[in-house]
């Protein structure tokens, strides 16, 4: 598993030659605060992000929870919540880590094949893994939506940045998009 | 590779849990400490040619005998391997810096370092004197802020500690 900084010095490694470009990593420790706040975002509103992605996601598709379906009885409903929470988790991970490899190695290896051999649609799995991305985005920059919360909604209240930390929203969106791409 | 960040997630991951308070808090006391390290990386990597060459010339000085026939030292390509050799712990020693542990110079300068030695007959004594050189070489506020300089020198006793 490796970091924003080892991963900068794997590199490095590669031709023997020092780490030279240390502006990048300037960067992230000067921006490490907000990435704390982020991954913060996101383990505080983990449950609610889950269980909305999978709601959203058999309100486009009721067939899901119809005899037959992938979400039918209870035990296969709780293992789509589960692993939507797994691949949030080591989504969270990755954002702490500054580097996808902890996602790629530990989540998303395999995980098109284990899905394919249990009959798991992919295009349900990507939509889910899309909403959790929104709102992922959301959480981040502390705009979650008051039309659609109404009186559920929650703030985590962090100091506002002048941009709502779009670097980290970006960057964040790049490991969901990982995680839709491996799926496809 | 082990650092603060890789420690934090391996740990929070074999527990199958998201990343807690106390975790974050671990993390942020890591970057805390990092723009001294980055200094000293920065510092480092503009010079490391002028610090490994100190460093060597330091070392034969100390130890003469490595120049007679047969010798590490005595043949031009003996000469520019020695002088690698030293410039690579440097080397590490940027890669720890940046990394904020151990875990180069743990993996790619001491793993099997003994071994190396022993096989290809070479004496560990210069390595030690040339990294001790440079651990007393480094001057506070001339080369860079004293902090800086302290992260650069735990890094260069750690290196100095595994080979002795």
């Amino acid at each position: 598993m490796l970091d924003a900084f080892s991963r900068a010095v794997v590199n490095a490694d590669a031709s023997t030659q020092c780490v030279s470009d240390l502006s990048a990593l300037k960067d992230f420790i000067a921006q490490g605060n907000r990435r704390l706040d982020a991954v913060n975002a996101i383990a505080s509103n983990a449950s609610c992000m889950v269980s909305d992605a999978a709601a959203g996601m058999i309100c486009e598709n009721q067939g899901l929870i119809q005899a037959g379906g992938n979400c039918y009885p209870n035990r296969r409903m709780a293992a789509c919540l589960r692993d939507g929470e797994i691949i949030l988790r080591y989504v969270s991970y990755a954002l702490l880590a500054g580097d996808a490899s902890v996602l790629d190695d530990r989540c998303l290896n395999g995980l098109k094949e284990t899905y394919s051999a249990l009959g798991v649609p992919a295009t349900s799995t990507v939509r889910a893994v899309q909403i959790m991305k929104a709102q992922a985005a959301a959480h981040i920059k502390d705009q979650p939506s008051e039309a659609l919360a109404g009186n559920r909604l929650r703030k985590m209240g962090t100091p506002e940045t002048g941009d709502r930390c779009a670097s980290i929203v970006a960057e964040a969106g790049s490991y969901f998009d990982r995680v839709i791409s491996a799926l496809g | 590779m082990k650092s603060v960040v890789t420690t934090v997630v391996t740990a929070a991951d074999a527990a199958g849990r998201f990343p807690s308070t106390s975790d974050l808090e671990s993390v942020q006391g890591s970057i805390q400490r990092a723009a001294a390290r980055m200094e000293a990386a920065e510092k480092l990597a503009g010079n490391i040619d002028a610090v490994a060459k100190e460093a060597y010339d330091a070392c034969i000085k100390k130890y003469p005998y490595l120049n007679d026939a047969g010798e590490a030292n005595s043949t031009d390509t003996y000469k520019a391997k020695c002088h690698r050799d030293v410039k690579h712990y440097m080397r590490l020693v940027q890669y720890c810096l940046v990394v904020g542990g151990t875990g180069p110079l743990d993996e790619w300068g001491i793993a099997g370092s003994r071994e190396v030695y022993r096989a290809l007959n070479l004496p560990t004594p210069p390595y030690v004197e040339a990294l001790s050189f440079a651990r007393n070489r480094g001057c506070a506020s001339r080369d860079m802020s004293a902090q800086a300089l302290t992260e650069y020198n735990a890094l260069l006793d750690y290196a100095i500690n595994s080979l002795s």
